[in-house]
């Protein structure tokens, strides 16, 4: 009675058992690989879904497709003269899982290889070019500062500052060079590179120091720079001022001299033309206004007979 | 028309459940029923087992009921794969799949997501130190400039952003920090702390997009934004000297103008007033000269039609008009001698009329 029940059970369960066994998926983020007693058996199983195997004797291994990251450490390296620490960072896939079986087996391995492999080669390629290299990717900074140089505005002139090097490969080509130049090395571990990225640049902390304190002594003389400017700007306006009131108050002296001189001299003129037509009589008029000028209202008169003026009082008779 | 479908199929599972609930329901209840009664190892053993079993059965179906359903929010999209293939994408909504042989993954393709270089908003760290290996970099006249950003992104392909790099944030944060750093390595300090934040954004979010598209990841970058740039800390203070002493500039420049503003239009206004002023001078003594003039030709044009008679006249009205006034006079013809003795003794009457003329 127990048996009619258990029998068919366990025959389904045996089933799915052997169904299952004989089964395997791929996903589609996913690489498979058959090995028959660790053997490699056929081509890596790239499609991804539900493939079939001979259960006991074939196992299956699987490796990511996606594109993986890889981490490099920071690491100090001299640009001729100045030490620099370098971070990358680097993409990579399992490009041909047989080989990367046969020579890393797995990702924690392939990694460490990468690094000792992309580490070299940075550190060769980044050493070999100065500093400039690697933080600039042009010139296009040189144009630029000499285009400012020719204007020649002070307010432009502070942005210059620094050391402004000419760059032979720049920043994407040293990367192109590292990526090129370890790319046969880590093809050999089945793996594609697919690039190098400088992530990061910075200072050592000794270097870091000494850019500081030049950027501040170059900031201090810039702002002198600005102050000293402001000040000649001051004296310049002051200078004009002094220019341009000299100027209009002597040109007013000027204009208003020559008007007044002018009509003094059409006056004189006006005046001689008038008097020239009778100038005895003016003579004869001006000197009677003159005596009545001159002689005191209240006084004593002392004259000579002898004087025209008594002319007449003298020889009265005769007029 | 997916939806009805669904329902239909959710419908019979659940039906399914009910079902075999009930009949597991009713044979518990006949077995408490005739427990007592009966007592044969027939019984005894085929109901366990068939109870286990039937136990195990439904909580499968159970689960599978559970698996089978799934809703994807309205700011996603489910990416479902059937036995590990990519198989179809489904939109917001309530959808059903086949359990244990599908799966789905649900990406929240309908939102800006974000990322931040240099800083955190959710912690608030802005202390400066603990963030700088992000936000510190070099710029192209090898000084240092602190650059925080935020990227913001949006996944516009969900199945190949699942399928094609393992973890995508860590590359969007990679490319997106050496950008930043070519970018930025490729400006005067000057240009990335003031006028060129905005032209540094708009490349950097060019040049993520080109190398991100080159990874095939399916995403889009929306914005890049600079959050804050600023000179390194201890660096500060030099360069607030330098907008101080642009502000000194200035103060020094406009009160030089101010003095020129003061001093000159007044001038110019005083020497208007001194030519108005030499000009009135020129006009009044011309005419004044010319009615002098006029009146003097008037007269000697008179005078000559009558000379003696004329002359006698103003020289008499000029006479009378001279002497009347005077207190005394003396006069002394040249045959008087001995004059002086007369003055002297009037000297004293000498005295006033000398002041009185002055």
């Amino acid at each position: 009675m127990n048996a009619k029940i258990t029998l068919p059970i366990a025959g389904v369960v045996v089933a799915l058992i052997a169904l299952y066994s004989c089964t395997y998926t791929v996903g589609q983020w996913q690489i498979a690989i058959i090995t028959q007693f660790g053997k490699i058996v056929g081509e890596p199983i790239l499609k991804p879904g539900l493939h079939f195997k001979i259960p006991m004797v074939q196992d299956v291994r699987y490796f990511d497709r996606r594109i993986l990251s890889w981490d490099g450490e920071p690491s100090l390296i001299p640009t001729q003269g100045k030490y620099i620490l370098v971070d990358t960072t680097a993409r990579w896939r399992i490009s041909d899982p047989r080989k990367f079986i046969e020579t890393v087996q797995n990702e924690g391995r392939a990694e460490r290889r990468i690094t000792s492999i992309l580490e070299g080669k940075t550190k060769n390629i980044i050493t070999r070019y100065p500093l400039v290299d690697t933080v600039r990717n042009t010139n296009a900074i040189i144009e630029k500062v000499k285009k400012r140089e020719t204007q020649k505005s002070d307010e432009d002139a502070e942005m210059v500052t620094g050391e402004i090097d000419e760059v032979t490969v720049g920043r994407e080509q040293l990367q192109g060079m590292i990526t090129t130049s370890a790319r046969p090395e880590i093809n050999e571990l089945g793996i594609e590179l697919i690039d190098v990225l400088i992530r990061r640049v910075a200072y050592e902390p000794s270097v870091e120091k000494k850019v500081f304190s030049r950027m501040i002594s170059e900031r201090n003389r810039i702002a002198e720079k600005i102050r000293s400017v402001g000040k000649g700007e001051k004296a310049k306006i002051q200078g004009k001022l002094n220019l341009d009131l000299k100027t209009i108050e002597s040109r007013a002296y000027r204009t208003a001299k020559k008007l007044r001189g002018d009509a003094e001299g059409q006056a004189t003129k006006i005046y001689a033309d008038a008097l020239n037509q009778a100038p005895e009589f003016y003579e004869f008029t001006k000197t009677l206004e003159a005596y009545k000028k001159t002689m005191p209202e209240k006084g004593r008169f002392l004259l000579s007979t002898d004087s025209r003026f008594f002319q007449l009082l003298k020889e009265g008779g005769r007029l | 028309m997916q939806n009805g479908n669904g329902g239909d199929e959710f419908d019979a599972v659940v039906h399914n459940i009910k079902d075999a609930f009930n009949k597991f329901k009713a044979r518990q209840g006949g077995r408490g029923g005739g427990g007592g009664g009966r007592g044969g190892s027939d019984g005894e053993g085929e109901n366990p087992i068939k109870g286990i079993l039937t136990i195990i059965l439904v909580a499968l179906l159970a689960i599978s009921a559970w698996k089978a359903a799934y809703k994807v929010e309205p700011d996603e999209e489910g990416v479902v794969t059937r036995f590990g293939a990519f198989n179809k994408i489904t939109s917001p909504g309530l959808h059903f799949l086949i359990p244990w042989v599908d799966e789905v993954y649900k990406i929240q393709s309908k939102r800006l997501q974000e990322q931040e270089f240099g800083y955190r908003k959710a912690t608030r760290i802005r202390t400066k130190g603990t963030l700088t290996d992000e936000s510190q970099m070099l710029t192209g006249d090898l000084n240092l400039a602190d650059v925080e950003w935020m990227v913001q992104y949006r996944i516009s392909d969900p199945q190949k952003y699942l399928f094609n790099a393992r973890d995508v944030i860590k590359n969007i944060r990679d490319v997106s920090m050496s950008t930043m750093r070519r970018v930025v390595g490729d400006q005067l300090v000057g240009e990335v702390l003031t006028s060129g934040r905005a032209r540094i954004a708009s490349e950097v979010k060019d040049l993520m997009q080109q190398t991100l598209d080159e990874y095939d990841l399916g995403l889009t970058i929306a914005l890049v934004e600079l959050q804050s740039v600023d000179p390194p800390d201890s660096v500060k203070p030099a360069f607030n000297d330098v907008t101080a002493a642009k502000q000194e500039q200035e103060q020094d420049i406009n009160n030089a103008e101010k003095e020129y503003n003061r001093i000159i239009p007044r001038a110019k206004g005083r020497a208007d007033e001194q030519i108005a002023n030499a000009k009135a001078y020129a006009i009044d003594i011309v005419n004044r000269a010319k009615g002098d003039a006029e009146y003097f030709s008037t007269i000697a044009a008179a005078y000559k039609k009558a000379p003696k008679i004329t002359r006698r006249r103003l020289y008499l009205d000029a006479m009378e008009e001279i002497f009347s006034g005077v207190d005394s006079f003396t006069v002394v013809d040249d045959e008087v001698r001995g004059l002086l003795p007369v003055f002297g003794q009037s000297a004293g009457l000498l005295k006033p009329a000398a002041t009185s003329k002055q």
